[in-house]
């Protein structure tokens, strides 16, 4: 699904696109593609092979482990700040995870084999690309903690927060059956954890529409979780 | 012999000889703690390392385990010098050990080292998401019947020494969790645990007892 290329939504909209030093980036120019996330759309399916990485500028990614039994849950949001693939250049073929568009928007492609030429250069662009893995690495790690030992309320303003960072506006699409996929939980308790919050005047849920009204609570309300997990990012990335 | 440094071609591996010092690491020490500088690196050959994350500054979850094929301190491979993570011992035994300085200026001068971690790093990370959805997923007793097969498989002996606490940590339960999925284990005859001290009494029972998680991550060792 291919979509025309608008200034708004220029590459440099990915800030690791935007922090690449500008001959690594006009190497890699002619080969990105821009395109649309769609709601729902499955990137990347765990354990297939790829072709392509994903450089989000106006859309969410969600990375979801998949256990051998069908269940899965969301190990890593990636937007704007990221790019999804990168086993591809760190020396797997395939992907552990499984990728699915959780905020729909638009994004650019790259194919791997020039993302991996580039990154076995050296230089800038590997180092950056390294950072960024470290950080996604804190980001799972982080997740992982926080499913295992907060309430799924904290969890979902964790999540709400980590999403917004990644897209401009206050608002996400979004359905409870995501969101259920996504936390790992069942659908009840995302919505006895969302009409809390909504009780509590931070969001307002509705037909799929989740609008944050008040930000300064929702960080309040929120585990260490999100803090540790932005703090490393800002710490690593541009 | 670390696998990680096996793995590298021969040149690579010999200069970075004269920087490594062989050490031994023993249970329970903590070799990196979360939020601090990473000081010095570990290959581990005989001994196994957890990766644990902490929150609230008590509890914990374990991550991630590293032995003879990984390094402890990867964060430092990526380009980042505090660990985001504890790293534990977990499994008394030897591991070759570097310091930062001497590591970031190898990793410079030596592409096939930096090329090798990549690889681990993709590894581990496979094992991490594979961690994480078991611990979400999967009830404790399976839990700690895989966690007993990988550290059984990493130190290469169906024995070891194991706290409460200890296991309360690496899974992420409280303490009476351990306490009773472990008396389940040893009522089935698949473990006994006396005194701090595990053994494995019944190898195959005991994979019958755990989620698939194990298979899956023995695979991807296998793959990587």
């Amino acid at each position: 699904m291919l979509a025309t290329r608008s200034e708004s939504n220029s590459p440099k909209a990915n800030h690791l696109l935007a922090a690449l030093p500008e001959d690594s980036y006009r190497a890699l120019q002619p080969f990105l593609e821009p395109l649309q996330l769609p709601l729902g759309m499955v990137v990347y399916e765990s354990g297939a092979a790829q072709g392509y990485v994903y450089f989000p500028t106006s859309s969410i990614v969600s990375l979801l482990y998949v256990l051998a039994d069908g269940a899965s849950a969301e190990i890593a949001v990636t937007g704007n700040e990221g790019l999804v693939g990168i086993a591809l250049f760190m020396g797997g073929e395939t992907t552990p995870s499984r990728a699915v568009v959780q905020s729909a928007g638009h994004g650019y492609r790259l194919r791997a084999a020039v993302l991996k030429k580039a990154f076995e250069a050296g230089g800038d662009l590997q180092h950056l690309l390294l950072r960024y893995t470290q950080a996604l690495i804190t980001q799972m790690t982080q997740t992982a903690v926080c499913n295992r030992h907060h309430a799924v309320d904290q969890q979902l303003c964790r999540w709400l927060l980590l999403s917004l960072d990644r897209l401009s506006g206050n608002e996400l699409v979004m359905t409870q059956e995501l969101i259920a996929n996504m936390l790992g939980v069942r659908r009840e308790g995302v919505t006895e954890a969302a009409g809390k919050l909504q009780a509590e005047g931070l969001i307002r849920y509705s037909r799929g529409r989740i609008t944050v009204l008040d930000r300064r609570q929702l960080e309040a309300r929120v585990c260490e979780c999100y803090a540790v997990v932005k703090k490393e990012y800002d710490r690593l990335l541009p | 012999m670390n696998r990680l440094l096996a793995a590298l071609p021969r040149k690579s591996y010999q200069r970075l000889l004269s920087s490594l010092a062989p050490v031994e690491l023993r249970f329970g020490e903590v070799l990196h703690e979360a939020g601090e500088p990473i000081r010095d690196v570990y290959f581990p050959s005989r001994s196994l390392v957890s990766l644990l994350t902490l929150v609230e500054g008590h509890l914990a979850l374990e991550v991630g385990m590293v032995g003879r094929e990984g390094m402890v301190g990867i964060a430092l491979a990526l380009g980042a010098d505090v660990s985001p993570v504890r790293a534990l011992v977990q499994g008394s035994g030897p591991a070759l050990k570097m310091s930062a300085a001497r590591f970031r200026a190898e990793l410079k001068a030596n592409p096939p080292l930096q090329r090798e971690l990549n690889r681990y790093v993709h590894a581990l990370i496979s094992q991490i998401s594979q961690t994480a959805g078991c611990n979400r997923f999967h009830v404790v007793e399976a839990r700690l019947a895989r966690w007993l097969l990988m550290t059984r498989d990493r130190v290469r002996s169906g024995q070891f020494r194991m706290t409460h606490d200890f296991l309360s940590h690496m899974l992420g339960v409280r303490r009476v969790g351990v306490t009773e999925a472990a008396s389940a284990l040893q009522r089935r005859k698949l473990i006994e645990y006396r005194r701090g001290n595990i053994r494995i009494l019944d190898d195959r029972g005991l994979e019958a007892a755990c989620c698939s998680c194990y298979q899956v991550v023995k695979d991807m060792r296998g793959a990587a």
